[in-house]
């Protein structure tokens, strides 16, 4: 193994159940299938109860990520972030130094991405949104989800496949752009 | 399609308690493990009798490795792993680096490049 020690960058890729991040992180990933776990305690709960978990001793959050190497000195790790806000409790540790997130919406359930754009925003971490078109049939306007999310005209809004490598290259191309341009005009 | 895993799920098929591993510690002697670190195994001038989570963590991280990754590789829940990755520093068995990009946004030089080796892919 190389002995230098690369830098690491953190993407988040933030969705509600079943918006395809898992997929998303998989289709770019250069590794297979890696998670994590945090344990969820009692007070990490919240006012959001969870259906039995009251008879459980300890109640588990995966955490799904990717790998990608983008030379010997620089590795990016993307991080699936359940965007519901019962797991609130993991946001701020995943926020912290993420080099931006991408908020993966769903427009059968655009609602579940209120809380996580909220909290991006007040936490000034960057974010673009990409609209997961899989199901293949249904239409998407970036236009109708800017107006439903409320979001900035110069927020970028695209489509993607979260299934397939390219369209999520296309995706992370366009969130680093934007973070530049962030940081270029001074924001 | 992969489904997302989200969805709180019991622990399943453990047969132990996660924080039994840690002799109930639940917070590490430090906190400097970010998901991100990378860890580095110290070379050991001899053997030594260690318990067996943490000979599995030694072992994943023969060469840089993240903290997440060795989450994934061993198992073992986040903060269960912490504990175990500060008594492994404590003992000198381990460096931790801290990437650059931990707590500040990269550089717009550094976001150029990243951007190009992106558009490479």
């Amino acid at each position: 193994m190389s002995d230098i020690v690369p830098d690491s960058l953190k993407i988040l890729v933030a969705g509600g159940f079943g918006a395809g991040k898992t997929t998303l992180v998989a289709a770019l990933s250069e590794v297979e299938s890696l998670h994590t776990e945090e344990l969820m305690t009692n007070e990490s709960v919240g006012v959001d109860s969870l259906d039995g978990v009251e008879n459980k001793a300890t109640t588990t959050v995966a955490l799904d990520f990717g790998r990608l190497t983008l030379d010997e000195r620089t590795v990016v790790y993307m991080f699936g972030t359940p965007g519901q806000p019962r797991f609130s409790f993991m946001w701020e540790e995943l926020a912290e130094g993420a080099l931006g997130a991408v908020v993966l919406a769903d427009t059968r359930r655009l609602v579940d991405s209120f809380e996580v754009i909220d909290f991006f925003e007040r936490r000034s971490v960057p974010f673009i949104v990409a609209v997961n078109c899989f199901d293949g049939y249904r239409s998407h306007d970036p236009a109708d989800v800017r107006i439903a999310l409320d979001l900035d005209s110069d927020l970028p809004v695209m489509l993607c496949d979260a299934r397939e490598r390219e369209s999520v290259k296309e995706v992370m191309v366009e969130l680093v752009s934007h973070v530049l341009q962030l940081e270029l005009s001074g924001q | 399609m992969v489904e997302d895993k989200e969805t709180a799920s019991d622990t399943r098929g453990r047969l132990i308690r996660p924080y039994f591993l840690t002799r109930g510690r639940t917070r590490p002697s430090r906190t400097d493990f970010a998901m991100t670190s990378q860890v580095v195994a110290t070379p050991q001038p001899e053997p030594v009798e260690l318990g067996p989570e943490y000979q599995s963590i030694l072992q994943k991280c023969a060469g840089p490795v993240s903290v997440a990754e060795i989450s994934s590789h061993t198992h073992l829940p986040l903060g269960v792993l912490r504990v175990l990755l500060a008594d492994l520093l404590d003992q000198g068995r381990i460096v931790v680096y801290e990437s650059m990009w931990q707590r500040e946004r990269p550089d717009t030089g550094t976001l150029s490049t990243i951007l190009d080796r992106l558009r490479a892919l």
